[in-house]
């Protein structure tokens, strides 16, 4: 998958061979539809999210100026559709208040396996506020780059590292009484 | 929680395969995308002039309106005077056969409206 593939693909599609598209969608189909996926939790409706996303990008193409790579360019179209689609018709989400606590976090700890642990951090971030939810799940999606998340969201890197941090914050703030005492302690000292 | 152990939670994302149909959806959705003939965007320049008169008379009505109850500030406007205007603004409307531009908007509209359900419907056959 290279820079210059993708160049070579949209320059041919351009031209009017429409079977170009074919292999900007093969080689972007996974991420995107994954990406769709974190942010609806819904694979049917994370291929449709991704299927509108790669007509959009069809449409836009003649758009695309160059300045950034492809990649960038589509996540960016992408991310966009997926946050007004995601607006528009909001993903089943629960408030991060609806988490429930426990009586007792050590008792939790003990019982949580690996994987229950995992569906709660997700649930958390899932039931954050718009902004920090998208911020969250760009940056762990484009491998703890900053750079890229922001440039997905079409924000300044700082915007997006102050929603990752108040984001975080709030995950922190809610998860605490899942985990164990002893953890928070480490951290603290 | 400790950061370290939220980046590893949110890091190891279990990743979907997208279905086996999915490119050939895509490729569908776009090749349809490529034979269908742009939208016919509604033709502001010629509605433009209905539009304008539209706006003339509107501005026309509120000013008489204003007039008829300015020369009278302390006292409430009554249902005369109301029907009063009332019947200035048919007149006015009588003036400048905005009924006849109303219509003619109203067919404008109506065969827009027509022409892209038309094509649009021939296109999905």
């Amino acid at each position: 998958m290279t820079a210059a593939d993708d160049q070579a693909d949209v320059e041919k599609v351009i031209a009017g061979d429409i079977s170009a598209f074919e292999g900007l969608v093969r080689r972007w189909q996974g991420p995107l539809v994954n990406l769709a996926y974190r942010f609806c939790r819904d694979r049917g409706r994370a291929e449709e999210m991704a299927q509108e996303a790669f007509l959009r990008t069809y449409r836009s193409l003649s758009g695309w100026r160059r300045e950034s790579t492809f990649s960038t360019w589509l996540f960016a179209l992408a991310t966009n559709l997926y946050c007004s689609e995601l607006r528009r018709i909001p993903a089943r989400t629960s408030a991060l208040d609806d988490i429930v606590e426990p009586r007792d976090p050590r008792a939790m700890d003990e019982t949580y396996e690996a994987e229950d642990r995992d569906r709660l951090v997700h649930r958390a971030v899932f039931a954050l506020p718009a902004k920090y939810r998208e911020a969250v799940i760009l940056f762990y999606f484009h491998d703890l780059d900053v750079a890229e998340a922001a440039a997905s969201l079409g924000l300044p890197q700082g915007t997006v590292k102050a929603r990752l941090s108040r984001g975080r914050d709030m995950l922190r703030r809610k998860l605490s009484p899942h985990f164990a005492a002893p953890e928070l302690g480490r951290e603290a000292s | 929680m400790r950061d370290q152990e939220l980046d590893a939670i949110l890091s190891r994302e279990q990743d979907i395969a997208p279905s086996s149909g999915f490119v050939a959806s895509v490729m569908e959705a776009v090749g349809q995308q490529a034979t269908t003939p742009p939208p016919i965007p509604f033709p502001w320049l010629r509605a433009l002039p209905g539009i304008a008169a539209i706006a003339v008379a509107l501005g026309v009505l509120l000013v008489t309106a204003f007039g008829v109850i300015a020369r009278e500030p302390t006292a409430q406007p009554t249902f005369l005077e109301l029907q009063a205007v009332l019947a200035t603004t048919l007149e006015l409307a009588k003036t400048i056969r905005a009924g006849w531009l109303a219509l003619a908007l109203a067919i404008s509209f109506v065969c827009v409206k027509l022409s892209t359900h038309l094509a649009a419907t021939s296109e999905n056959r």
